[in-house]
């Protein structure tokens, strides 16, 4: 039981931070920004390359998650912005177009091959009896963090009050007084941060890889949705769900159910879970898990 | 006395904790023109909403000639003749006038229709949009055409549909008063041929000149059903309108 | 060299179906499907399971039409109550859930290595002859596509299409029913589609799961975008525009000694640029939606 309670609490804080970060650009600029997948890849990039000339790894982590940031607020402003005008789905093909782009440049600058990060070997640590080792713990940290900070600042900071007023309803929040404008960017900086983030987390567990946003997406797009596309804290549920059912899936013996001895799912079919997840959601709850409304039109 | 077309009851409907409408009763005669009034924010939209399914009533019946539509989706309350039309009508931007009149009209718009390529009937159009005076703009974006041609274009495009009953929310506010002769035409036009008229109006001129009955909604409940002439001396609906205490009339100006 | 000619020729007709069938939806209806190549493996694997059980391709084609019709289906019940983003979203994953299939229902399917030898169609003693009658098939069935669709979208249906991308509300309140248009758009779209894989499986004798990746639906929605959205004439140029740059991407990396990755990244360049420096620059496309075109 608790070798599974440690699988699925790694991987949801491998889903959650993206999942976060799409769904609080989500509550602000309406669409499903894909290319935030890549900033997950290039986060962890970013952090190698600063991490190799010298940084330590810490310092190497931030300056590539303030740098992701402050990419995803000038692509919002030259690009999404513009393209949002002719509506979610073309922002949406604008945003996977832009993730391309980035697969393209790392392509060419770092190769398709995988990278480690240099940690020195340690014998993983037992926790309950189960091993752990130093460089999960630190993602389950980093993630665990992140979510207290933005917790923090949505709940009990003026910018988060701001955030929340103009999610609500923009027109209200802005004859308030509130600077939509930079609350939104602050708000895509932070879906960037959040985004590299948790690109980081994943790599410094395993390794990264050019693929490793690609791969991440269904998963992150099936845990935003669950959690309601919009609702950052649902999100973090939604990564939950999502790694529950992938971990179940993979470890439990369905063969009694069927009166056989053994019956474990096929290990390639585990990633189509949580694309299976995704399709019944949005089949029966396309608002979330936590919204029950039917619009009719 | 005429059979009732359209019957509504008990509809209730709330947002949140907001009760907008709260029990209403409303039967409709067959060819008859019914005017509905009340203050703004008093539920007149959402009664319309309700009634052509575009909204989900939280309780009641609505029945279109005896057969319940309460559950049906729109398009299908649609079909079966009761249409409407919308109080800020939105216009697509990359289809013209005159295709927006000939899509009203769903007879043989069929995907097989379209197949064996049977011809589209477009000389009932140009009669309409003659008619108009929309045939200058014919060709132009629907969304490019004025607000008072938009209200028009979408009055014509729901008779074009051949309702037996058409809601209309608010058909002339915002409207040219030269235009509005033209929806007062077409719509007396329309009654004479059979449509049963259902309007949301703030304009006391064109509901006297249009409708023999009103009904009156304030904060959700129906309060006056009675010929327009006895709406000013309705105790109800001078305290709907004016307020208990408020001593000089408030004049609502069509948004 | 013209043996090379033919081949981008072949391929670029068979994309150039695709397009067509993801501009009817997207262009004209304003579906926005992620999942269009699993229409397209409907096809492949139709051709590619009737082979491999020593059924001819006639049979194949049958195959590949049931089993379209079926993922049609589904993705227009999808898009009941979906926006048009999540709609996105829920036909992309559909279609990685069926690549994920196929990858692994190594009985049936052949796995990641896929169904290889599948014969040509027309077997006249000579590849070239044979490959030569292929592509006339293929341009036929391009033709014949083109002509059917502008059929459907300069008639009353196709005007109920565009309402539908534009006011659904609007649409709803003539009457008509959505969810019926869907359905149909989504098969209208989804036979073209199908037979192009019919006819790609057959043309290049075999058919894998990496032919159905999620960057081969973005590929077509890069000749859709390029040529115009709500053009056929578009989607078709499109397609040939695209195709052909694909084509030149392995001359310029031998002429300039770029290394391999140059090929990979530059279509990925090619897609994603393309994509993005059309819908911020000329979202009409190179051929623009024509308003206003029926009038019976």
């Amino acid at each position: 039981m608790i070798p599974i309670i440690i699988d699925i609490v790694l991987r949801t804080g491998d889903i959650a931070l993206a999942a976060v970060a799409l769904s609080a650009g989500y509550s602000l600029v309406k669409f499903p920004n894909i290319a935030l997948m890549q900033y997950a890849t290039v986060g962890p990039f970013l952090a190698y390359l600063f991490a190799s000339w010298g940084a330590p790894l810490v310092a190497a982590a931030l300056a590539a998650c303030i740098a992701v940031g402050l990419i995803a607020v000038l692509l919002n402003i030259t690009v999404f912005d513009r393209l949002l005008k002719s509506g979610s789905a073309i922002a949406m093909i604008g945003s996977l177009a832009a993730g391309m782009l980035f697969t393209a440049a790392l392509l060419v600058t770092a190769g398709p091959d995988s990278r480690h990060f240099d940690f020195p070997v340690e014998a993983p640590l037992n926790v309950f009896g189960s091993p752990v080792t130093g460089p999960q713990l630190l993602a389950v940290a980093i993630s665990l963090a992140a979510f207290v900070l933005l917790a923090a600042l949505l709940f009990l900071t003026d910018i988060g009050r701001c955030m929340r007023a103009t999610a609500t309803n923009p027109d209200l929040a802005r004859a308030t007084g509130i600077d939509a404008r930079l609350v939104v960017r602050v708000i895509i900086f932070l879906s960037g941060v959040l985004a590299a983030l948790g690109g980081i987390g994943i790599a410094v567990k395993g390794e990264l890889n050019i693929l490793m946003g690609q791969d991440l997406m269904l998963p992150v797009f099936a845990a935003a949705i669950l959690g309601g596309l919009g609702n950052p804290m649902g999100a973090i549920f939604g990564a939950l769900v999502i790694a529950t059912a992938e971990t179940l899936a993979a470890t439990l013996n369905f063969g009694p159910l069927i009166g056989k001895a053994f019956l474990f799912i096929p290990a390639n079919y585990i990633t189509a879970a949580s694309f299976l997840i995704l399709v019944l959601a949005l089949l029966f709850r396309p608002h979330g898990l936590f919204v029950n409304e039917v619009k009719r039109v | 006395m005429a059979e009732t077309v359209l019957d509504a009851r008990a509809l209730r409907k709330s947002f949140g904790a907001h009760l907008v409408l709260d029990d209403v009763d409303l039967a409709v005669e067959a060819g008859s023109i019914v005017g509905l009034l009340g203050p703004n924010g008093s539920g007149k939209s959402t009664l319309l909403n309700v009634l052509t399914g575009f909204l989900a009533a939280d309780g009641g019946q609505v029945s279109l000639r005896g057969s319940s539509v309460g559950a049906l989706p729109p398009s299908s309350i649609a079909r079966l003749g009761l249409v409407r039309t919308f109080q800020l009508p939105r216009m697509p931007s990359r289809m013209s006038v005159r295709e927006v009149l000939l899509a009203a009209n769903r007879a043989q718009g069929g995907l097989f229709d379209a197949l064996v390529g049977r011809p589209t009937d477009t000389a009932r159009t140009d009669d309409l949009l003659e008619q108009l005076k929309l045939a200058p703009v014919a060709d132009q974006p629907a969304s490019a055409i004025s607000g008072g041609q938009k209200k028009l274009l979408s009055i014509a495009a729901a008779l074009a549909n051949r309702p037996s009953v058409l809601c209309l929310d608010e058909p002339t506010a915002g409207v040219h008063p030269s235009l509005r002769e033209h929806i007062v035409a077409m719509l007396k036009r329309a009654n004479a041929g059979g449509v049963t008229l259902l309007i949301v109006e703030h304009d006391m001129g064109f509901v006297r000149n249009l409708c023999r009955r009103c009904v009156v909604l304030d904060r959700g409940k129906l309060i006056a059903d009675c010929p327009p002439r006895e709406l000013t001396e309705h105790p109800r609906v001078v305290e709907a309108y004016l307020g208990r205490k408020v001593a000089r009339p408030v004049v609502e100006v069509p948004a | 060299m013209s043996e090379f000619a033919l081949h981008v020729a072949t391929i670029a007709a068979l994309y150039a179906m695709l397009a067509l069938s993801l501009n009817l939806q997207a262009g004209f209806a304003g579906l926005i499907n992620f999942g269009q190549i699993a229409l397209f493996g409907c096809g492949t694997y139709g051709a590619a399971l009737a082979f491999s059980h020593a059924l001819g391709p006639l049979a194949g084609f049958a195959l590949g039409l049931v089993l379209v019709v079926l993922v049609a289906l589904l993705f227009a019940r999808l898009g009941r109550n979906l926006g048009a983003d999540y709609w996105g979203i829920a036909t992309l994953s559909i279609g990685e859930i069926l690549r994920t299939i196929a990858t692994n229902e190594i009985d049936i399917t052949g796995g990641a290595q896929g169904i290889g030898g599948i014969p040509a169609l027309f077997d006249t003693g000579s590849p070239l002859s044979g490959r030569l009658i292929l592509f006339a098939v293929v341009l036929a069935a391009l033709i014949a596509t083109w002509f059917a669709f502008r059929r459907l979208t300069q008639s009353k249906f196709g005007l109920s299409l565009r309402l539908l991308r534009e006011e659904p509300q609007l649409a709803a309140a003539f009457g008509y029913d959505l969810d019926g248009l869907r359905r149909r758009i989504m098969l209208a779209a989804a036979l073209p589609a199908a037979l192009s894989g019919f006819l790609f499986a057959h043309y290049l004798t075999f058919v894998g799961p990496d032919q159905l990746f999620a960057s081969e639906t973005f590929v077509i929605w890069t000749m859709v975008v390029v040529g115009g959205l709500g053009s056929h004439a578009g989607a078709v140029i499109g397609a040939i525009v695209v195709q052909c740059l694909f084509a030149l991407v392995p001359f310029a990396k031998d002429a300039f000694g770029l290394p391999s990755e140059f090929v990979a990244a530059m279509r990925l360049v090619l897609i994603g640029g393309g994509l993005i420096g059309f819908l911020l620059l000329r979202p009409q496309g190179l051929i623009p939606e024509r308003i206003g075109g029926v009038r019976g």
